[in-house]
């Protein structure tokens, strides 16, 4: 005679093996035999969690309306070097554009992309809604539940039987009496359910039960709080907790709650507490690392990635950023062997191969240049992706003069990302070299109307309207392009050769 | 508080002393149009029209020909025309109204204006004061005014007629004037061509003329010298003769200039209102002092004000008006100019080090040079043959953006804005061609229907003029709520041609709108 196991047992271990659809099946047949059992019923809702649990920590989405109409800000000019939002005015020592370029916000870009790295504070409305090339959706959400439903909840895609728990008809207060089952509905209703207000009903309910005693809850009611934008409640609750208990966690929580009120000095202070009661953390080391590298302090963000190194030596956002800030200061070679770090360690895509062939290129090791961009080609996940390594191609074949096949490779580009402003800028100059003004000019307008936070299309225009006599244009060009990178020489040049052309008899 | 209305825009404004009478009250002289309006005890008192300008006899002539209903009007046009060419005499402002009228619109301005005689009439430009006999503070003035027809008047004041006329060889723009009429004076004059004219008594013609590299826009006199400051950003000095004595270059644009002077402490000095929100004081071509203003002064007075000698008053671009007292423990020293070499010499450059790993790669490659050379043109030719392909494919399928056809050179780009499920789509079609325009154009989209419900599908596109960008817009709406987002193509087509000629892939974002709760 077959024994079989005892289903609550088995349902555990699919749980531990992370099979949780079975997981779950095996609690809705328990739970259909006997609907008062709350082991199944706790494990039903975990497993529902972890099905679509994503890290709170590092999904940090700002939101169009948090951007646009924001009244936590304090200083509208912030003075320098204690602003996320102004990242020109930090205390220098970060490459400039001419070297190093710059995202749409205007600050480097970076060697590896997360949520925050792609957004920013576009400056106008038009901005804010045109969709930008780095992304394929409209990056600024309209409310920070918009981006949370599509990367971590269910609640969207409708369930056939009607959904396993139904809020509306939960007795919030029974369940918060029950240290054991609350935690676990608590995280279904914010992570499955998505549900702030109940979880935050939930949560209130429960510390009130524990006599505010309980750390755990009071960092769920931070998150609540954040959620809700309630910024300076949530950080209230987030000290409270880190006075019961030091954890990790909620020192992450309450640095992301600074780094929204665009506090990054007390930021990265939290981050140093942090690092006295944990020393070496990684998180903690990688958290200064980044608000350095947003501030546009690229020195000290390399000094903390060397000691994320340090304790984790697999930790790929720091190798990542370590190399391609390596490559902006003129040491590919070096860069080069972060690469190939990333390639040793298995990761194994088509940006990889597009920064080694890069890099490879500029080191001279010109025999694996374009096998590097080979494979990239084979490996490219999406039309935009195809987009970048031709546009790289390109740059390889402006490199060693063969203007013909950058000039194929740039409208390659073109082809599969059509708002490839950087494609258009290059294309311009090689129409302008074959001498196809019109062309030329119709490019480069494309790309200032693409990209304006990019210089190079503004001198470029500026460049060719003085060439063709157009000097109130070139000087409107040059203008545009001293706004976007004022330490440029040569607009500078540029503009007072103009301005000594207007003034003279 | 009392305000009256002028005519037209005034065009300078002097206050002076009139008569001799107790208690000494000076008038106000408000030059506007061709006229000067006296102000006195802040009522009107007199009005001086300037004299008419000579009128040419033969175009008097034909309007009188018109009066007496010899010729009409479409005649009168052809004769005034000649005349406009042959004639040394300008033709005056009705003449040349007329002849840019409409041929519609002439009967009524003949019939209209044929009665009045034709008179021509000049506008005041600048104007100043220049003293009569006493070089006292309250001595009795003479207006000095500076017209569009190059003359400068200087005018009694008490009659009000004209007691000397000077002529220049372009209009006048700002002028200076110093000394006493009866005795001895000098008028510096700067005008429109960019000259500077020194006229003395006694002389109806410029004595001394100084041609400058740039318009002047700020015109000073310092002692015995004049201050000139220029369009091209720079200050310079000249003697009354005309001689040039030196030159600064300034760090903006100036606005506007006035001189400084404090007779108690020897001072004589220029101030310079400056495009940097700067005001700076020059003695000579030494910097004394600056002043930072919170916004671009447009004009500023120092002098009296009340009890207090040194006062300066600005005014503001945006209109507001500073007052500054001078301290009077300010000490007015040159500041020592930097010598040595420049700043930027002591600044060392950041360059990275090359490092040990790059002189091992460089020993690689002189080892292997042959082969890596030889590696890498085989994966070029690998790689242009790649390129080629993919590009001619692209070409075939009309993938690119931009038309590569001789006859119809495009270009589009399209914008998409909006946060969902209604979404903005710009096209933005350019005709880049030289001189030859692109017709018979049409839009259309392909799209998955159950993903988008467009508003218009298929658009024609107007004539393309060459080189003006064409925005093309259409709305686009998404009909699922499911959080997915797909590629919308966009085909440019030409009639009678079934390939598009250049076609765009839209990648549409993810609509946001309807996962708001």
């Amino acid at each position: 005679m077959e024994v079989t196991m005892d289903p609550l047992f088995l349902a555990w271990s699919y749980f531990r093996r992370r099979k949780l659809q079975q997981c779950s099946d095996i609690c809705t047949t328990i739970l259909q035999d006997n609907s008062y059992d709350q082991a199944a019923w706790s494990l039903k809702t975990r497993a529902l969690t972890e099905m679509v649990y994503i890290d709170e920590v590092e999904v940090d989405q700002e939101g169009i309306a948090e951007m646009m109409l924001d009244e936590s800000s304090i200083a509208q000019v912030a003075r320098p070097g204690t602003s996320l939002r102004l990242p020109g005015t930090s205390h220098g020592g970060g490459p400039t554009p001419a070297i190093r370029p710059l995202t749409q916000s205007g600050r480097p870009i970076t060697g590896f992309v997360r949520p925050s790295t792609q957004s920013g504070r576009p400056g106008t409305m038009e901005q804010a809604i045109k969709t930008p090339r780095t992304a394929s959706t409209a990056r600024p959400v309209t409310s920070a539940s918009g981006r949370f439903i599509r990367l971590g909840t269910a609640s969207m895609l409708t369930n056939p039987e009607g959904p396993f728990i139904n809020l509306s008809r939960l007795n919030m207060a029974k369940y918060s009496q029950k240290p054991n089952l609350s935690r676990t509905l608590f995280e279904y209703i914010f992570h499955h359910e998505n549900d702030v207000n109940n979880a935050l009903d939930l949560a209130a309910q429960a510390t009130e039960h524990a006599q505010f005693k309980d750390w755990w809850w009071k960092v769920q009611l931070g998150k609540c709080y954040y959620r809700l934008g309630l910024y300076r409640e949530s950080e209230k609750q987030f000290r409270s907790a880190l006075n019961h208990q030091e954890v990790v966690d909620t020192y992450l929580y309450l640095a992301k709650v600074y780094q929204r009120l665009d506090q990054p000095i007390t930021a990265l202070s939290l981050f140093k507490q942090g690092l006295d009661h944990f020393p070496g953390e990684v998180t903690l080391l990688t958290g200064i690392a980044r608000i350095h590298e947003e501030m546009n302090n690229i020195p000290s963000a390399t000094e903390y990635y060397k000691d994320v190194l340090k304790q984790d030596n697999t930790h790929v956002e720091a190798i990542a950023c370590i190399g391609s800030n390596h490559f902006y200061t003129d040491q590919p070679e070096i860069a080069l062997r972060f690469y190939r770090r990333l390639l040793q360690m298995g990761v194994y895509n088509c940006q990889l191969y597009n920064n080694l062939g890069l890099c490879c290129f500029y080191a001279q090791q010109y025999d694996m240049t374009l096998s590097s961009f080979e494979r990239a080609l084979a490996l490219v996940a999406n039309d935009e992706e195809q987009a970048d390594v031709w546009y790289n191609v390109g740059h390889v074949a402006v490199g060693i003069a063969d203007l013909t096949l950058a000039y194929q490779c740039f409208k390659l580009a073109l082809a599969f990302n059509n708002d490839h402003a950087e494609a258009y800028n290059n294309l311009a100059v090689l129409e302008l070299r074959k001498g196809r003004i019109e062309q030329s000019k119709a490019f480069l307008q494309t790309a200032e109307s693409l990209a304006p936070h990019m210089y190079e299309p503004h001198y470029n225009l500026s460049i060719l309207s003085e060439k063709i006599g157009d000097l109130q244009s070139s000087y409107t060009a040059a203008l545009k392009s001293e706004d976007s990178f004022p330490e440029h020489v040569d607009t500078q040049q540029l503009l007072k050769q103009l301005r000594e052309h207007f003034s003279v008899l | 508080m009392s305000e009256s209305s002028l005519l037209d825009l005034p065009s300078g404004l002097v206050a002076f002393f009139m008569d001799l009478h107790e208690p000494r009250i000076p008038a106000v002289a408000v030059a506007s149009g061709p006229c000067v309006y006296v102000y006195k005890n802040l009522r009107p008192y007199f009005k001086f029209t300037l004299p008419g300008l000579r009128v040419n006899t033969l175009e008097q002539d034909v309007w009188r020909q018109v009066r007496e209903g010899q010729i009409d009007p479409l005649t009168l046009k052809e004769m005034l025309e000649s005349v406009r060419k042959t004639a040394d005499v300008p033709l005056s402002v009705r003449s040349l109204r007329f002849l840019s009228l409409d041929p519609d619109d002439m009967d009524d301005f003949v019939q209209l204006h044929k009665q009045q005689p034709i008179r021509r009439q000049t506008v005041i430009t600048c104007i100043g004061t220049l003293k009569k006999s006493t070089a006292d503070e309250d001595g009795v003035s003479c207006l000095v005014i500076g017209t569009e027809s190059c003359d400068v008047f200087v005018l009694d004041p008490e009659a009000f007629i004209i007691l000397s006329t000077m002529s220049l060889p372009a209009p006048p723009t700002m002028m200076d004037v110093t000394g006493q009429f009866d005795v001895e004076f000098r008028i510096t004059v700067a005008c429109r061509n960019g000259n500077i004219y020194i006229l003395r008594r006694e002389s109806e013609k410029p004595k001394y003329c100084i041609e400058l590299s740039s318009h002047p826009v700020g015109l000073v006199r310092v002692g015995k010298n004049v201050v000139v400051g220029c369009a091209d950003e720079s200050l310079q000095g000249f003697t009354q003769k005309g001689k040039k004595l030196w030159t600064v270059l300034l760090p903006a644009p100036i606005t506007t200039m006035a001189s400084m002077e404090l007779p108690t402490r020897g001072l004589q000095a220029v101030l310079v209102g400056l495009a940097n929100c700067e005001v700076q004081l020059y003695r000579d071509k030494s910097l004394l002092s600056s002043i930072k203003t919170p916004e671009v002064v447009s004009s500023i007075c120092f002098g009296r004000y009340g009890r207090e000698d040194g006062t300066l008053i600005m005014t503001t671009k945006d209109g507001g008006l500073i007052v500054n007292i001078l301290k009077r423990t300010a000490s007015f020293e040159d500041r020592a100019a930097a010598a040595g070499p420049p700043l930027a010499q002591s600044v060392r450059l950041n360059v990275p080090k090359k490092t040990k790993l790059y002189v091992d790669q460089t020993l690689r490659e002189r080892e292997s040079g042959a082969a890596m050379h030889r590696a890498f043109q085989m994966d070029l030719s690998r790689l242009r043959l790649a390129a080629a392909g993919a590009y001619v494919k692209a070409l075939e399928s009309s993938l690119t953006p931009m038309s590569c056809r001789l006859s119809e050179p495009l270009k589009m780009n399209a914008v998409v804005q909006g946060l969902g499920p209604a979404f903005k789509l710009t096209l933005n079609v350019q005709n880049t061609a030289a001189c030859r325009p692109v017709a018979n154009l049409a839009v259309s989209f392909l799209y998955d229907e159950s993903l988008y419900r467009m508003r218009t599908p298929y658009m024609r596109i107007p004539l393309l003029v060459p080189g003006v960008v064409y925005p093309v817009e259409t709305f686009v709406e998404c009909s699922s709520d499911k959080g997915i987002s797909d590629i919308i193509k966009v085909f440019v087509l030409q009639e009678g041609s079934s390939a598009p000629l250049l076609s765009a892939h839209i990648n549409m974002p993810v609509s946001e709108g309807l996962t708001i709760n």
